[in-house]
C-alpha cells in the first residue's frame, strides 16, 4: 500500500559544533517535545533521491522531489510493513535503491530476513543503524529539530527546519544567522559520507558537513 | 610492575596494545587521569587527521596516510586478547609502482589495479582505491589525551571517522602485566579490545557489529 502526504520543505545540517545554532533555536522557541528512536537506513552509492527507512518495523520511502533556493522537497512514501511481500520489495525496493533486484527466495520477508539474506549479501548494499533524540521546537511556523544522532555507534549532531512554504523555513534560516553558503545535507548524503560511500566535500571539517 | 620501563616517544621492543572504542568512558578516562603519572607536555593534547585505507577482504593489515606519508602496519598476534602489530611498510607520496605491486596492495588484500606509470601521487593512489569496490579510505580525525599509568602508554581520544564522534582509550606497553594491571584499575575488564581497523569497519558498516557501549 502506497499513500502519499503533503511534501514538505527541508533543509538540515549536520556537524558536531552547532552550539551556536542550538541556542538561538532555544531562544526562540521552548522546547516541545523529546522523542527517541532507531531507524534502519538502506543506502546504495548510486541514487541521491531517495531515502529509505526502516522505523518500528515499517518501510518508508522519502523522494526528492525539487529543490528550491537550497531548499529540499521531499515526498514521504509509506511502503509496508514487514513481513513484506518479495513483489514489494522488487517492484518498490530496489528501483528506489537503484540496485539490481536479485531473485527471491522466499513469498514474504520478515525484518531480520530482508537484513540477513536480501541486503546484507548484496555488494551495493549498506545498513546504517541510527539512534536519534529528536528534541522539537517550532520557530515562524516551521518544524524545527535538535536531534542527537548515533550512526552504527557514533555521535553526531542534526539541526532540520521545515515547512511546506518554502519562504518559511528561509526565513528562519535567517533567524538562525545561517549562510546561504552552508550546504543542505540529508540524511542519506550524511550517512554515506560517513560510511564512505560518497566522498566528503573538498571544503570538508569536522565542524560542519 | 615491570623493570622495562616505557618511555614516551622512545623506540622500544614491539608493544602490545588494549584498545577499545565506545560512545562513553568518562568514568575509565576520569580514574586513567588520576592514576597517571606526569606526561611530557608535548602528549598532553595532540591532534591530526589521517586516511585510513580499510578493505572487505582484510582485518590483519593497518594502512593510514598522514602528511602524504603511508604506514602499513599487520597485525603479528593476540595474547590474552592484547594485540601486537608490527610496522609492515612506511612510504611516502610520490611512491613507485613496485611498491604498490609488491607491498601495498597485497596488504589490502584486492586485485591488483593495472599499473602502467613509474610512480604515484598521492591523489593517482586515491582515485585507485575510490575505483576498487572492496576498498574505502576513510577520513579520521584525532583529538588525544595522554597519560601513563603502571608504566603502559595510555590515551583518551575524541575520534572523528568521516565526521562522526566516538570515544577511545588504550593502553600499550611491550609489558602484558602492566596493561592488564591498568585495564582492571580503570574498570574496564571484559570489555572488547577494538582496534582502529575494527572500529572504523563498524562505523562505516563494512562489520556487522556494535562498539564496546
Amino acid at each position: 500500500m502506497v499513500s502519499a502526504v503533503i511534501p514538505r520543505y527541508e533543509f538540515r545540517i549536520f556537524g558536531n559544533n552547532l552550539d551556536k545554532i542550538e541556542s538561538r533555536i532555544q531562544e526562540l522557541s521552548e522546547k516541545e517535545m523529546t522523542r527517541k528512536m532507531d531507524s534502519i537506513y538502506l543506502l546504495s552509492p548510486y541514487r541521491r533521491r531517495n531515502n529509505i527507512k526502516i522505523r518500528a518495523g515499517v518501510m518508508d520511502i522519502k523522494l526528492l522531489e525539487q529543490t528550491h533556493k537550497g531548499l529540499e522537497q521531499w515526498n514521504p512514501l509509506l511502503v509496508g510493513e514487514f513481513p513484506m511481500k518479495a513483489d514489494i520489495i522488487k517492484s518498490t525496493v530496489f528501483p528506489a535503491l537503484g540496485v539490481e533486484s536479485p531473485v527471491f527466495e522466499r513469498k514474504e520477508y520478515s525484518l531480520h530476513q530482508f537484513i540477513d539474506e536480501v541486503v546484507t549479501v548484496d555488494p551495493d548494499l549498506s545498513v546504517a543503524y541510527v539512534w536519534k533524540t529528536r528534541h522539537s521546537y517550532t520557530i515562524n511556523g516551521c518544524i524545527s529539530e535538535i536531534a542527537e544522532i548515533k550512526i552504527n555507534g557514533a555521535s553526531i549532531k542534526t539541526i532540520c527546519i521545515e515547512a511546506e512554504d518554502p519562504t518559511k523555513v528561509m526565513e528562519v534560516k535567517l533567524l538562525l544567522g545561517i549562510s546561504d553558503d552552508l550546504e543542505n545535507v540529508n540524511y542519506p548524503l550524511a550517512l554515506k559520507r560517513i560510511m564512505g560511500l560518497n566522498s566528503l566535500p573538498d571544503n570538508w571539517n569536522k565542524i560542519d558537513f | 610492575m615491570s623493570n622495562n620501563k616505557m618511555k614516551i616517544g622512545e623506540i622500544s621492543k614491539p608493544r602490545f596494545e588494549f584498545r577499545t572504542f565506545g560512545r562513553d568512558f568518562s568514568e575509565a578516562a576520569f580514574i586513567m587521569s588520576r592514576l597517571s603519572v606526569p606526561v611530557p607536555e608535548k602528549v598532553w593534547e595532540r591532534s591530526s587527521t589521517e586516511t585510513y585505507i580499510v578493505s572487505k577482504t582484510n582485518d590483519v593489515n593497518n594502512t593510514k596516510i598522514r602528511d602524504g606519508k603511508m604506514d602499513i602496519k599487520t597485525f603479528v598476534q593476540s595474547v590474552d586478547g592484547l594485540e601486537q602489530w608490527n610496522p609492515l611498510m612506511k612510504g611516502e607520496f610520490p611512491i613507485k609502482a613496485e611498491v604498490l605491486e609488491k607491498e601495498v596492495f597485497p596488504a589490502f588484500m584486492v586485485d591488483m589495479p593495472k599499473l602502467d606509470k613509474a610512480e604515484y601521487t598521492l591523489e593517482e593512489f586515491m582515485e585507485m582505491v575510490k575505483a576498487n569496490d572492496n576498498l574505502k579510505a576513510v577520513t579520521v580525525e584525532k583529538e588525544r589525551f595522554g597519560y601513563m599509568v603502571n608504566d603502559t602508554i595510555c590515551e583518551v581520544a575524541n575520534v572523528y571517522i568521516n565526521g562522526a564522534m566516538v570515544v577511545s582509550i588504550n593502553s600499550e606497553s611491550t609489558e602484558l602485566e602492566d596493561i592488564k594491571k591498568t585495564i582492571s584499575q580503570i574498570n574496564l575488564e571484559g570489555v572488547e579490545n577494538i582496534n582502529y581497523l575494527q572500529a572504523i569497519k563498524r562505523i562505516i558498516g563494512m562489520t556487522d557489529k556494535k562498539l564496546a557501549n
